[in-house]
């Protein structure tokens, strides 16, 4: 078992929840009231304490001894749960002592500012150097480029879970099962076997032969040190070229070959962990230290590319230069570019590395086709080029406002997206398209836009054989606003949503409206169920309908803050109403995948400042990118201090 | 019912061009004829020593979202009982098969309903609640524990294998990553063992562990020499705040390591089973990706696996916890996995949830007909097996891990009292069926977890 130190291990405490802060920054501002240490516990004694006490401790929460803002320190993750809950309106439950909308919201921001102190004050502080495995994809990704062909090298690996913030380069769930050695070990050997096969491929990789000049062993150390460089990511010593070159020397003992035993030593690279790991440099214990100049090429393009650095990052590191933030926004600009050709289709770009890996996760779309399948019931004529226009809908739309610095906000709404020919159809939507996902401009009548307009989130927020407003609900609350419901509770059958034996539909808005009866079910599905029926004129694959078996369909509803809407659009105007939140939220995610491990209460001190920028900014994506790469988790590591 | 499968032979096509590029393909297309060939000459170099005492084997299938309870249990006990509804398609393996009730597993009584049930199914232990840091299984799960025994014996040590990938992302909702529900055999405390999830890749791991090229064996043992090295020099670099993975990477490295010097030394066992891994049983490249057929294939691997003692020890998981896999495909279902275990006693639901139920064990039958097909000395290899078949949780409506639905099948070479319904007092540990299974597998142990004793009446 692994120990780890309390200091530590309270970090840790703190990164899973902190998260959920939720409010902006600029909520902290002095221009609003702030509540007193004894109206705090004042608005605990008239709201919280007749369930959370010392007796009940309802959810294991007791709220009996708090007297002041010092108190908070010693349970950072329970407040910033109380901040989400109070702040979302699910707690207090439907029936007891509500506050004023005012006070409600006082209450949040003294929570939030009183986290922010306790977490902020003493500045930002960088996280562990990174060690870990590349992950699959990162792993295909750079066996292509290391050796300039285009196969998908990682295929056989086993696919990795997700940890953190739900991306599946989290180091902590990156593990090593037996079979990996082996995995590698064959993935290796043909990978390199079908790059030596074509001469133009294999003059890249074994720059020199034996001749009159040099002898195979000098040669192998010239191939040696260009390709371990470029493997290892960072200069080679003298050692290790040594090292490898012995190695070579062993295996044209045996059999007299040159490019065989040159290729046995290359195979032995690849399966090395110095290839296989993404790894830093321990800084000295509590010191902050920036991360090496290659070190940074490496966090650079495994977050942008999901790729080993090219040559231009490897030269800037060479020349020391990744300490410089105004070379790293240059690169940062360089590393987003995605090119259009001239049928306006987006090339194979480095940047859709991270779209895909990125919003795949973030979205949940990767579950189409996996997890998720549409019943043939509801979904006849979904195929293969549907379910791939569905599914690159959002990597390059996300990919577009990378690469052309458009504004986050065309998350929540746009007037345009990306389409193939089957999802156009599908769609409706005019105009000329083929196989490929092609840029189109939206008019008001195609009642897309917006991730919410997507096929594939409204798929894989619905059941295999019909919709679902709780799921949509919960997608929009969980994916959007970063403010997951809570499970419900144990001992209450889940909502029956199935429509009735004689196949009347009606009842199903009927039915959650006698399941909201259920204070103890109405403090989330007051919010869930509104959300989500304000998207229910789209079907389980996102199809536009007026209704649904024979009856007309109602998108309207009303939230627990008293806000009345009805169908998407309004739902849409409601969350740009949230952008602050909605902002926050897409920046924790985008942070968290960049590291590659859980947030710490310490980063969400810098998701503060970045979306300060952003605001500032018209939230531009590229400044989201640059303000990440700027930030000291990004630019810094730190070996924790030894504790006692 | 489940539609008539295709005839595998339909959908075999020739190697194509596009399968040698893929990559394993290449590795393995050539080395057929050398491969036959040395299997015909060992194969009579050992028979001298091949014995009758053929070892013991151990499986388990996970089935995710519980059983539609009413329709499980038998409603006899002892030896004179009839099978549920549930369970009819075992009629014929009757004999072979041990019906238990009334196990649960306390370690996964609280958490959430499913994660804490699907990692802690064969740990029966409580995992920790997490999103990715602190991941801990709390245990190791008992078919490591045989694997742990019997490793040394085989080629490889145990076969996870599975059908879903790793379910993306992490449960926001209740807290936990869905790498829990993702995986049942945790060879250590923060160690979930990742699983294959193709069939053909499984055959080909078989063949690579069973028949090694002599040619780059002696290579191979220098180039995994480099790699130890320069992982020795890493951990070393790193500092003592991660050595964990490096470690595991090195036990990885090592565990091929001592595979190779066990084959160059010429073998490690004394006892050699009648049938030799053969080539034409491998599954094609270009298979359709359909659930039912890829099941099967996964079955197949397994009894080959078995029948040719490249392992002793093998997990499978039907699917991953809260599966929400379409069963379309069964006539008269229309919803998902996950959604339909949700019953709340509707009528239709409980149906098509039954149905699905059947599905499954039909799929457990076809592979214990097939273990029961294959001769091996006195008995076949299904005499010699143990082939546990389970979920982590009940009724998938409540969730609970009372009375879990746990079948048995094989007598694990004579030493399981098959042929039973066995009910027990409320709640006893299903550790302790574990522990019986390890004690008749030979693991020198028993005791397992949380268990208090060996389950009285499962042992001849």
């Amino acid at each position: 078992m692994r120990s780890r130190s309390p200091k530590f291990a309270s970090t840790i405490l703190l990164a899973t929840l902190v998260g959920m802060i939720t409010q902006p920054q600029s909520a902290r501002a002095d221009e609003d009231a702030v509540m007193s240490d004894a109206a705090v516990v004042a608005f605990l004694r008239d709201h919280c304490l007749e369930c959370h006490n010392a007796q009940e401790a309802e959810s294991g929460l007791d709220l009996s001894t708090f007297s002041q803002a010092a108190d908070v320190r010693n349970s950072v993750t329970a407040w910033a749960k109380i901040a989400a809950r109070v702040g979302e309106r699910q707690m207090p439950p439907v029936g007891s002592s509500m506050p004023e909308t005012e006070t409600r919201a006082q209450f949040v921001r003294w929570i939030h500012n009183t986290l922010s102190k306790q977490l902020c004050d003493d500045g930002i502080t960088a996280g562990q150097p990174v060690i870990r495995r590349m992950n699959r994809t990162e792993y295909a990704n750079t066996v292509r480029d290391l050796l300039g062909i285009p196969i998908n090298a990682g295929h056989a690996l086993p696919n990795d879970g997700a940890g953190g913030e739900g991306f599946d380069n989290a180091a902590e769930t990156l593990f090593i099962s037996p079979i990996y050695a082996e995995k590698y070990l064959q993935a290796a050997k043909s990978a390199i076997g079908h790059a030596l096969k074509d001469p133009a491929d294999r003059k890249r990789i074994i720059v020199a032969s034996p001749n009159e000049e040099r002898t195979p062993n000098q040669a192998a150390r010239l191939v040696l040190s260009n390709f371990l460089s470029r493997a290892f990511r960072r200069p080679v010593s003298g050692s290790e070229i040594d090292e490898y070159a012995a190695l070579f020397d062993q295996a044209f003992a045996v059999d007299d070959s040159y490019d065989s035993a040159v290729e046995f030593a290359l195979v032995a690279a690849m399966v090395s962990p110095k290839f296989i790991f993404l790894y830093e440099q321990p800084s000295k214990p509590g010191e902050q230290t920036l991360v090496s100049h290659h070190e940074m090429a490496s966090r650079l393009s495994y977050f942008l590319w999901a790729s080993m650095p090219d040559q231009e990052l490897m030269q800037l590191a060479d020349q020391e230069k990744l300490h410089d933030v105004d070379v790293l926004t240059t690169q940062v600009k360089r590393m987003l570019r995605s090119e259009v050709d001239s049928r306006g289709l987006r090339r194979d770009s480095k940047v859709r590395g991270f779209a895909s890996s990125f919003i795949e996760q973030w979205l949940g779309t990767r579950a189409l086709g996996r997890e998720f399948k549409p019943d043939t019931s509801v979904a006849p004529r979904y195929d293969s080029e549907l379910e791939g226009g569905m599914k690159y809908e959002p990597i390059f739309f996300f990919e577009d406002l990378l690469s052309d610095n458009r504004s986050l906000l065309n998350l929540i709404d746009s007037d345009f997206t990306y389409v193939n020919r089957r999802l156009a159809s599908h769609y409706g939507v005019r105009g000329e398209f083929r196989e490929q996902p092609k840029r189109v401009e939206l008019k008001k009548s195609d009642r897309r836009g917006g991730l919410l307009g997507m096929g594939a989130v409204l798929a894989v927020s619905s059941l295999p054989h019909r919709t679902s407003p709780v799921l949509r609900g919960k997608w929009i609350l969980d994916t959007m606003l970063g403010t997951p419901p809570p499970p419900p509770p144990a001992d209450v059958p889940a909502l029956n949503e199935a429509p009735s034996a004689s196949g009347e539909f009606t009842s199903l808005r009927k039915q959650m409206e006698a399941h909201r009866s259920d204070p103890q079910c109405a403090s989330c599905h007051n919010m869930m169920d509104p959300l989500g029926f304000g998207l229910e004129n789209y079907d389980v694959l996102g199809s536009y309908r007026t209704q649904n078996r024979g009856k007309p369909i109602d998108t309207s509803g009303t939230l627990p803050d008293g806000t009345q809407f009805d169908g998407s659009d309004e739902l849409k105007l409601w969350l740009l109403k949230r952008k602050d939140q909605f902002v926050r939220n897409l920046t924790r995610k985008i942070l968290g995948y960049s590291l590659g491990r859980s947030l710490t209460g310490e980063d969400s001190c810098a998701i503060d400042s970045i979306v300060e920028t952003l605001a500032k900014d018209n939230y531009h994506t590229q400044t989201l990118i640059v303000e990440i790469v700027k930030s000291v988790p990004f630019r810094y590591k730190q070996v924790a201090p030894p504790t006692n | 019912m489940a539609r008539c499968l295709p005839q595998l032979s339909h959908w075999r096509h020739p190697l194509t061009r596009r399968s040698l590029l893929r990559g394993t393909g290449a590795a393995l297309a050539l080395p057929w004829l050398e491969a036959m060939r040395s299997t015909k000459t060992r194969a009579s170099e050992k028979d001298d020593h091949s014995s009758s005492d053929a070892p013991t084997r151990m499986a388990a299938l996970f089935v995710p979202n519980g059983v539609r309870q009413d329709q499980w249990t038998p409603e006899k006990t002892g030896r004179d009982y009839e099978l549920s509804p549930t369970l009819q398609s075992l009629e014929k393996l009757k004999d072979q098969l041990l019906v238990l009730t009334n196990l649960w597993n306390q370690g996964s009584k609280i958490g959430d309903g499913h994660y804490v049930k699907t990692s802690g199914f064969l740990t029966c232990t409580t995992i920790n609640k997490s999103l990715g840091i602190d991941l801990n299984c709390n245990g190791l799960s008992m078919d490591q524990v045989a694997a742990n025994h019997s490793g040394k014996e085989t080629p490889i040590p145990s076969l996870e294998l599975g059908i879903d990938p790793v379910t993306t992302g992490v449960d926001t909702n209740v807290g936990y990553t869905r790498v829990y529900g993702s995986h049942i055999a945790w060879s250590g405390p923060t160690s979930p063992l990742a699983r294959e999830l193709n069939p053909r890749m499984v055959f080909e791991r078989l063949f690579r562990a069973s028949h090694p090229k002599k040619a780059t064996l002696k290579r191979d043992r220098l180039l995994l020499d480099r790699v130890l090295t320069d992982a020795q020099e890493l951990k070393l670099k790193l500092g003592s705040s991660d050595r964990q993975r490096m470690d595991e990477y090195l036990q990885s490295v090592r565990s091929i390591e001592k595979r190779l010097q066990n084959q160059q030394a010429g073998g490690i066992k004394n006892w050699r089973p009648l049938v030799e891994l053969n080539p034409k049983d491998r599954p094609e490249d270009d298979a359709p990706d359909q659930y039912p057929e890829k099941v099967q294939l996964m079955l197949d691997m397994i009894a080959l696996a078995f029948q040719t003692d490249t392992t002793r020890v093998c997990t499978f998981m039907f699917g991953n916890a809260v599966s929400g896999r379409n069963f379309s495909f069964l006539e008269g279902v229309t919803g998902g996995h996950h959604d339909t275990s949700h019953h709340q006693n509707n009528e239709d639901k409980l149906r098509q949830y039954q149905l699905i139920n059947m599905w499954h064990i039909e799929q457990y039958a076809y592979l214990l007909e097939k273990l029961a097909r294959m001769q091996e000395h006195e008995g076949t290899v299904l005499d010699n097996s143990m082939i546990l078949y389970g979920s982590g949780l009940r009724d998938g409506n409540s969730h609970n891990p009372h009375n879990l639905p746990i079948l048995v099948a094989g007598s694990g070479g004579g030493k399981i009292a098959t042929g039973q319904h066995l009910q027990y007092g409320r709640d006893t540990p299903l550790a302790n069926l574990y522990a019986g299974m390890l004690s008749a597998f030979g693991a020198k142990t028993s005791t397992f977890a949380d268990s208090t004793e060996i389950l009285p009446g499962m042992l001849t």
